[in-house]
């Protein structure tokens, strides 16, 4: 079996990318896509931890399901939301959406 | 993963060799794609290698032990979210402009930031010495994960469905609009 780093390793990749898409992405799409990237990121450091360190009752794999429920809940509620912000602005960049500064 | 490893046994190939060569080239390809999914100029297709990205994760579920939250994956993220995100994509204009196009200094701080942060943590992932559990413990069943769920973590569980609730309605009512 593969030691316990190189999946640590591809986790921390992954949530790299996430971050290099949050602070490049201009789309709010864009934005919520590289949020899930981070938020597997998560679940991937999890069930390693799990599966490396021995739960009897399997908590890591319960922690990760909520993850996975959270994830679903934020994606609806932000995509939700990119919707409403377009029928009122025209447009999900969000450098061009200043509604609330004035 | 126990019935692949069967199958593996059966098959006379060297066991360990086999997860080794498949693993490698799938978290690679998790990285190329996720890479592509923030590189990507089209939003349309980094929806569609956000796909990719989210079954190279369920992928490397199967490798952990947890043929469940794998089938949760597939379900749920490829299932649901991804085609939510494509409903959105189709029903926003916008389409070519993902990336900071002209900004190149922005972009050039951001990678900046992005492997400073990258070498910190694998700097310390390879510094730690992490322990193993003492004795192997067995992979948890699908049946002990419904009873923990169900028993040990009811209440999170509770709370989670709350938040699902909150969650429909709070869209439905953002997503909606005022009468005209």
């Amino acid at each position: 079996m593969m030691p316990q780093s190189h999946f640590l390793i591809l986790g921390a990749g992954l949530f790299a990318i996430g971050i290099f898409g949050i602070l490049t992405r201009r789309n709010a799409i864009g934005l919520l896509m590289s949020i899930e990237l981070i938020l597997n990121a998560a679940n991937i450091n999890l069930i390693t931890f799990n599966k490396f360190l021995g739960s009897p009752d399997g908590l890591g794999q319960i922690f990760a399901l909520f993850v996975i429920a959270i994830a679903a809940a934020s994606a609806v509620v932000g995509l939700g939301l990119v919707i409403a912000v377009y029928r009122n602005a025209k447009t999900i960049l969000v450098n061009k959406l200043d509604l609330m500064k004035w | 993963m126990n019935g692949l490893i069967q199958l593996l046994n059966n098959s006379g190939l060297p066991q360990e060799m086999v997860i080794k060569a498949t693993f490698y080239p799938i978290a690679c390809l998790i990285l190329v794609f996720a890479l592509l999914v923030v590189m990507s100029r089209n939003i349309f297709h980094s929806a569609l290698y956000l796909a990719f990205v989210l079954i190279g994760v369920a992928c490397v579920y199967l490798y952990l032990d947890a043929e469940f939250l794998a089938i949760v994956q597939v379900l749920i993220y490829v299932g649901a979210i991804v085609t939510l995100f494509i409903f959105t994509i189709m029903l926003t204009a916008d389409i070519n402009t993902g990336s900071l196009g002209g900004m190149m200094r922005r972009m050039l701080v951001s990678a900046f930031a992005t492997l400073a942060i990258l070498f910190i943590l694998i700097r310390v992932i390879a510094r730690t010495g992490w322990q193993k559990a003492a004795q192997n413990v067995p992979a948890i069943s699908l049946e002990g994960l419904g009873k923990s769920i169900m028993s040990k973590y009811v209440l999170p569980f509770e709370v989670i469905s709350l938040i699902s609730l909150a969650a429909i309605v709070g869209a439905i009512v953002i997503g909606k609009g005022q009468k005209r």
